[in-house]
């Protein structure tokens, strides 16, 4: 009877959290204790992923730019909102986002659940006014209501943007990914999961290409992020010139509540500020967060703005010391992990192929 | 036949063991205080490491660990965030001479490598051993 | 000091009041600015490296060419800049111009001060030549009198260029820091002398700046972090109503209070150095009053590095340090208790483990 309840537990758990348990490579998923995973929640936070109705002209949902077949990337420098008015930034990944401790390049929210409530509102996004739009057809719209009514036990008025953004964080939470091919050699037991040069190209990446600080590796799982931010010298050439002026008109902009999220993405110059923007600090001056590596090969354009198309060229970046070409003015405000790092092209290429080797495959 | 055995392994035994000082670890206090002044030897052939130029940028280790301190060497083997894995001291200081002072990896039992930790550590010496903390 | 929380303490303290003059990287309630509130730029201990022909240590370089560009994005303008010593590895010349072609880049106003690593190649000559001043002075700005030391001299019979075959090795001597066969820091009979006389034009109530490389006090003999006259300095200083002394040499945060003196250290634009409890073998006396910086990250060539900006107010001196990788810290007088105390952190319940982690 003991062995039979067991073995009951045991398929029990796992088959109800073999969903949510962490994949080879990776920690758990993060879970705020007041937005637990449940099945119906992800399934309707899946579904207001893709409501295209939460936009001024009913085109443009969070899937238009984090598109499930590009990695829940959009492929494209800078991303494009409704009518296709383009913004400043990237596009980041949605998968493996769960683990960043901030959203957005510059970390201005501090979860999956707040950085939800700001595309809505961005004129180059969705452009609503505000999330009225959103909250009339959630409560409203029969099967959007039954699925609130389910999942939070809320409905009419009830329902409020944090309902929302509480079931489409839930659903983002399900896009992780490990066991790359890195993964089942580094962390598993095969041998042969990765090529040679790849192996290679790992050794480069902890020792000369300084990659591993940043892009982090730990004993048992790698994230390929420390979550803060660098200012590692991409497109802040534009502003350096002027940044003093730059620096301080921002900051008088903001002291007169002008919000950060809409100044950022709709002038480019203001965007190279970075973290800046956020914490104000000096210091902060271009910074930007460091992306995960993970699926790297499958989410070009690279960085903030979308200025380097290819992985060969991200390597040569790094290699020159945060500059696209080598004769390029030298950042004062350069992170102090950034420095020239005279990579063969041996190196380089071994580099490149290990990168590869980030990519899980449910997104080959 | 197996009682003389035996006996003349019962002779044999004793034997054994009064010559086997041949056998065991014995050592005196003349062989400690040599050996401790070999050891003090190496200790000072890595100050002078320690206190040289290692690579091709002049940087030398004593600028940023003067008398090797916050090098921690009772905490190792520890979680290295700067290798990404729990890592040994020699490990570390070959991260400080490529990045810092811009200069070779040493083989860990290259004897460069042995007097560098061996200066450390005794610039650490009564310290309580503490492995694995940051 | 009983436990207060951070309003009660920013009322309690003067800091509100000057916030007008803070640069705008500050978020800070504006109120009332008094006419007697300035804020100065303070770099330090650069330690610009020749390498061979046009080469320095880049690191290094890094480092000041960082504080001067962040120190120029100060808004309003800081008054003017003090560099705090060591601006050279060794004192050459090559070391000194490229040293201070970076420093040409700071707006407005630089007074220098000597550091032992500008000094002992040829006792001060380059030094001099290339930043066009003097080796110890004064100046008086805003109703505060500003005083600049040579207090990196040591022994005469040490000093004696008949010692040494090349003052490059007397330079080598005094440039490596844990020395067994070093020689501790001074002001010397000559300089006190001249001190008590510029003082004596003084009156008790001016506040008095002293700008000084060594600490103007003894913490640990084994790393120069010491002034063997430190007693007599401090009473040539004591008659006056406020004296804060800022001092570099140490690179690392550290700040005291010693009856009637404030005691502030400047961060390094180069490396810092650990704590002198960190080793093991030796006593020392940091003042029990610092609560450390974080411990640095090597990978991050810049973290516990940084330069500071100081606040003067009604004779009050606020240090802001702008350390790049970390939470800026703030160490500010605090009236109440009549001394200095970081605004965050000073309170043991407060201090997070990249403070306690030596």
């Amino acid at each position: 009877m003991k062995r039979y309840l067991l073995s009951c537990l045991v398929l029990f758990f796992s088959t109800t959290f073999s969903a949510f348990a962490a994949p080879l490579g990776l920690p758990k998923v993060p879970i705020p204790s007041d937005n637990p995973q449940t099945e119906a929640k992800i399934k309707l936070g899946d579904k207001l992923f893709h409501e295209k109705r939460f936009s001024s002209t009913g085109e443009v949902s969070c899937s238009n730019c984090h598109v499930k077949e590009k990695t829940f990337t959009d492929g494209l420098k800078v991303s494009e909102g409704i009518k296709k008015l383009t913004g400043t930034r990237n596009a980041p990944t949605v998968v493996n986002a769960a683990y960043f401790t901030s959203l957005f390049w510059d970390g201005r929210e501090p979860s999956l659940e707040r950085q939800a409530t700001q595309p809505f509102l961005n004129p180059v996004e969705m452009n609503l006014p505000n999330h009225d739009p959103i909250l009339k057809i959630v409560r409203r719209d029969p099967e959007y209501a039954q699925a609130f009514k389910k999942v939070f036990g809320k409905a009419g008025e009830a329902i409020t943007i944090k309902e929302v953004t509480q079931a489409i964080a839930a659903f983002e939470r399900t896009l992780v990914s490990g066991e790359s091919p890195f993964d089942r050699w580094y962390f598993g037991t095969e041998k042969a999961a990765i090529s040679p040069d790849a192996k290679r190209g790992f050794e480069v990446f902890l020792t000369q290409g300084r990659c591993v600080s940043c892009h982090t590796v730990e004993q048992d799982h790698a994230l390929f992020t420390d979550s803060k931010f660098h200012n590692i010298g991409v497109g802040f050439t534009k502003i350096a010139k002027d940044v003093d002026k730059m620096a301080v008109s921002y900051l008088q902009a903001a002291h007169k509540g002008e919000s950060v999220d809409i100044k950022v993405l709709t002038n480019e110059n203001v965007s190279e500020l970075g973290r800046f923007a956020v914490t104000r600090k000096i210091s902060d001056l271009g910074a930007f967060k460091t992306s995960t590596l993970r699926n790297i090969a499958k989410t070009a354009p690279y960085m903030h703005d979308g200025s380097l198309e290819t992985l060969e060229e991200v390597v040569d970046f790094y290699n020159n010391g945060g500059k696209v070409e080598e004769e390029d003015p030298e950042v004062p405000f350069l992170s102090g992990g950034i420095r020239p790092l005279d990579l063969s092209d041996e190196q380089k290429a071994d580099l490149e192929a290990f990168l590869k080797t980030l990519t899980s495959p449910n997104y080959q | 036949m197996n009682n003389q055995k035996n006996s003349r392994l019962a002779l044999l035994l004793p034997g054994l063991l009064v010559s086997g000082l041949a056998w065991a670890d014995e050592f005196d206090t003349q062989d400690t205080y040599r050996w401790y002044q070999e050891y003090l030897e190496v200790v000072k052939e890595g100050e002078k490491l320690f206190h040289s130029a290692r690579g091709d940028n002049t940087v030398s280790c004593d600028q940023c660990h003067p008398n090797a301190s916050n090098t921690h060497p009772e905490t190792y083997p520890k979680f290295q965030k700067q290798l990404g894995k729990v890592a040994a001291l020699h490990e570390m200081i070959n991260w400080c001479i490529r990045n810092t002072a811009e200069g070779q990896d040493l083989a860990a039992d290259d004897p460069d490598m042995i007097a560098l930790q061996a200066y450390i550590a005794f610039e650490r010496r009564g310290v309580k051993f503490d492995p694995g903390k940051h | 000091m009983n436990r207060m929380n951070r309003r009660e303490f920013l009322t309690s303290t003067s800091a509100l009041v000057a916030a007008c003059s803070l640069p705008m990287s500050l978020i800070e309630i504006c109120q009332a600015k008094t006419a007697d509130s300035f804020t100065f730029a303070f770099i330090s201990d650069s330690h610009i490296t020749h390498i061979k022909g046009n080469k320095f240590v880049r690191n290094w370089d890094k480092g000041l060419m960082k504080a001067v560009a962040e120190a120029n994005l100060l808004t309003p303008r800081p008054d003017f800049t003090i560099y705090g010593g060591d601006l050279a590895q060794l004192g050459t010349k090559e070391e000194l111009d490229h040293g201070m072609e970076i420093m040409t880049g700071v707006r407005g106003k630089v007074h220098y001060c000597v550091g032992e690593h500008d000094f002992y190649v040829d006792l001060g000559k380059a030094w001099q030549e290339v930043t066009g001043s003097k080796q110890y002075y004064s100046f008086d700005h805003k109703g505060v009198h500003f005083v600049v030391l040579n207090s990196i001299l040591t022994f005469p019979e040490w000093m004696a260029d008949s010692k040494w075959n090349k003052g490059m090795d007397r330079m080598k001597q005094m440039a490596r820091l844990d020395n067994p066969k070093g020689s501790p820091f001074m002001v010397g009979e000559v300089q006190r002398e001249w001190l008590e006389k510029d003082l004596a034009k003084v009156s008790t109530n001016t506040p008095l700046v002293v700008i000084s490389h060594s600490p103007l006090q003894k913490i640990y003999k084994g790393w120069n972090f010491w002034t063997e006259d430190a007693e007599e300095v401090q009473a040539i200083l004591k008659p006056f109503d406020k004296v804060t002394v800022l001092y570099g040499h140490v690179h690392q945060v550290q700040y005291n209070q010693i009856g009637n003196i404030s005691f502030h250290a400047a961060m390094a634009t180069a490396w810092p150095w650990p704590y002198p409890s960190s080793y093991a073998q030796s006593a020392s006396y940091l003042p029990v009053l610092t609560v450390k910086m974080n411990r640095a990250d090597p990978f991050q060539e810049r973290d516990a590095t940084g330069w500071q900006f100081i606040n003067l107010h009604s004779g009050d001196v606020d240090v802001h340090y702008e350390l790049a990788n970390n939470t800026n810290r703030v160490v500010a007088f605090n009236r109440e208790s009549g001394r200095p105390e970081d605004t965050a952190y000073q309170l043991a319940q407060h201090q997070i483990a990249a403070q306690k982690h030596y």
